[in-house]
């Protein structure tokens, strides 16, 4: 497992559009973080510098000691899965097993571990039904678990998902969820870029918000989430139960557990006086 | 929206669209027709290079003109120099192969022509808004639909550049190794072109319901919120272009007669 280094990363679009400037920050293995801000707040620009897709214009990004600079994306995507947003820009292959090879035959690993690793995926995905099925024929939700396992089966230590809920049911960001949990446990890191704000209160350790192409806020959750006046600036909302808990006066909760203690230490001490 | 437009404040940009349009079919009906090969090439650089710089877009328009056109020019040279079937007038030998003066003409008579379309149709693009491209056709009396082809048509390469762009990362995120030999560039088509492709034919079909759902092809008078002046003088203008190209098949269909 290796860790990630951010240094003073400045960005700026060949149309003159500064994305980024002077970000730093370091992620250790086993980490999950997640990226969240506006739109345009320079997220996706972030992301990709993070496995060589865009190059900084200042600073630079090591992945373990492999600068960015100096790799090709191909090479890097052995360290760092990166799955998109919008399935239909990947997908080509007839069979979703196929699909599911495709990265790991590109980065060369042994036919039985590639195999394995295709397995092993399609089961964490809940795809394994869906196998030898073309991807086009599955419905949106499931192809967009396909990008997501196509990524896993790399293997790689480092995972960026962008906006993985997006268009999921309950159960789909239930799965999305708990792969991001046993990743972490795991060893390996996640980096999630998403809006939605409870899945990442409830699947992300360390937050990062970015407004302007800046780091706005880093740190835990509960660190964050007691700075609504600096969300406020970058559009970012609390958690539904953290926003009751600030209406109730309660501390800051954003898990049911913890709104339910917060409430009955409230009942207890009424009770009290 | 994806789109070739650069907006500017330009005598070129306050043209009609259709003028435009009409100006560009001119010239290429006037290099097509012209009795020399070189024609075209003339036109190219004594017109619609002194217009891009009227319409201040030099930088766009020669920049991706030359692009559009160099995939075609050396295949045609290729191609054409090596096995034009009817060259008798030997210019080199490589081998067992012979470069033949006439195949040489041909593809340069041949390149010159896709350089003078491609540049009159894209100085239209680069000084025309998609939207005023379509309320002026419409206005005309272009049915919807057919206008929105006609713009859509116009606006695909733009359009597809910025979808494979998406595509090549998200494979190149994959591993997939994009730059090198001739061998691994053409091992990279396969992942590339199949979502380019599929996604062009889903975008089309969503395109098309959400265009039913908004009403587009109710039969009623539609608003426009552009507003699109149409001078006397390039009313004219387009009528003689219309006639000058009627003229020029007509002229050339009777010297193919004789």
């Amino acid at each position: 497992m290796i860790p990630l280094h951010v240094e003073q990363v400045a960005y700026t679009y060949p149309n003159g559009v500064v994305a980024l400037q002077n970000i730093s920050f370091s992620i250790a293995p086993g980490e999950s973080i997640a990226l969240i801000g506006q739109n345009g707040a320079g997220k996706t620009t972030l992301a990709r510098q993070l496995n060589g897709l865009l190059q900084p214009t200042q600073g630079r990004v090591l992945i373990g000691d492999l600068d960015t600079r100096q790799h090709t994306v191909a090479k890097l995507a052995a360290q760092v899965g990166y799955v998109f947003q919008h399935p239909e820009h990947q997908i080509f292959k007839r069979t979703v097993r196929d699909e599911l090879a495709f990265g790991p035959r590109n980065l060369g690993y042994p036919a039985d571990r590639a195999t394995a690793l295709v397995t092993q995926a399609l089961r964490l995905t809940e795809l394994t039904e869906f196998a030898e099925d073309h991807p086009h024929d599955l419905l949106p939700a499931l192809r967009k678990r396909v990008t997501l396992a196509s990524v896993l089966a790399m293997d790689t230590p480092i995972l960026v998902l962008d906006e993985p809920t997006t268009g999921q049911d309950a159960r789909g960001i239930q799965v999305i969820g708990a792969i991001i949990d046993n990743l972490r446990a795991a060893g390996r890191t996640v980096i999630t870029i998403s809006h939605d704000i409870d899945f990442c209160a409830d699947h992300c350790h360390r937050l990062i918000v970015l407004g302007g192409g800046r780091v706005l806020l880093d740190g835990p959750a509960e660190e964050v989430f007691g700075r609504p006046e600096v969300l406020e600036q970058t559009a970012v909302e609390l958690p539904q139960l953290a926003r009751l808990t600030a209406r109730l006066g309660l501390p800051l909760a954003w898990q049911p557990e913890a709104l339910l203690d917060a409430l009955e230490a409230r009942q207890h001490q009424q009770g009290q006086q | 929206m994806i789109s070739l437009y650069q907006p500017r404040d330009s005598p070129i940009h306050r043209l009609h669209p259709l003028t435009k349009l009409t100006l560009s079919f001119g010239l290429i009906a006037v290099a097509l027709g012209a009795p020399v090969d070189w024609a075209p090439l003339l036109l190219y650089v004594a017109v619609l290079v002194p217009l891009s710089y009227v319409a201040q877009v030099p930088g766009p328009f020669l920049s991706t003109s030359w692009r559009l056109l160099l995939p075609f020019a050396i295949s045609l040279f290729l191609i054409q120099s090596f096995f034009f079937p009817e060259g008798t007038q030997i210019l080199a030998r490589l081998g067992p192969l012979t470069v033949k003066a006439e195949g040489v003409r041909f593809a340069f008579a041949s390149t010159v022509r896709i350089l003078l379309i491609t540049g009159a149709l894209l100085l239209t693009l680069l000084t025309t808004h998609p939207g005023l491209l379509m309320t002026g056709l419409v206005q005309k009396g272009f049915p919807p639909p057919l206008a929105y082809v006609v713009v859509t048509t116009l606006q695909i390469v733009p359009q597809m550049r910025e979808r494979a762009r998406t595509i090549i990362d998200a494979q190149r995120a994959r591993g997939l190794e994009t730059q090198g030999s001739l061998l691994v560039r053409m091992r990279a088509l396969g992942p590339l072109v199949g979502p380019l492709v599929l996604g062009a034919l889903l975008d089309v079909e969503e395109r098309t319901l959400a265009l039913e759902a908004r009403a587009f092809s109710a039969t009623s008078a539609k608003t426009s919120l552009y507003d699109l002046r149409d001078p006397a003088a390039e009313r004219i203008a387009r009528w003689a272009v219309v006639l000058g190209i009627a003229g020029l098949i007509a002229w050339r269909l009777l010297e193919a007669l004789q």
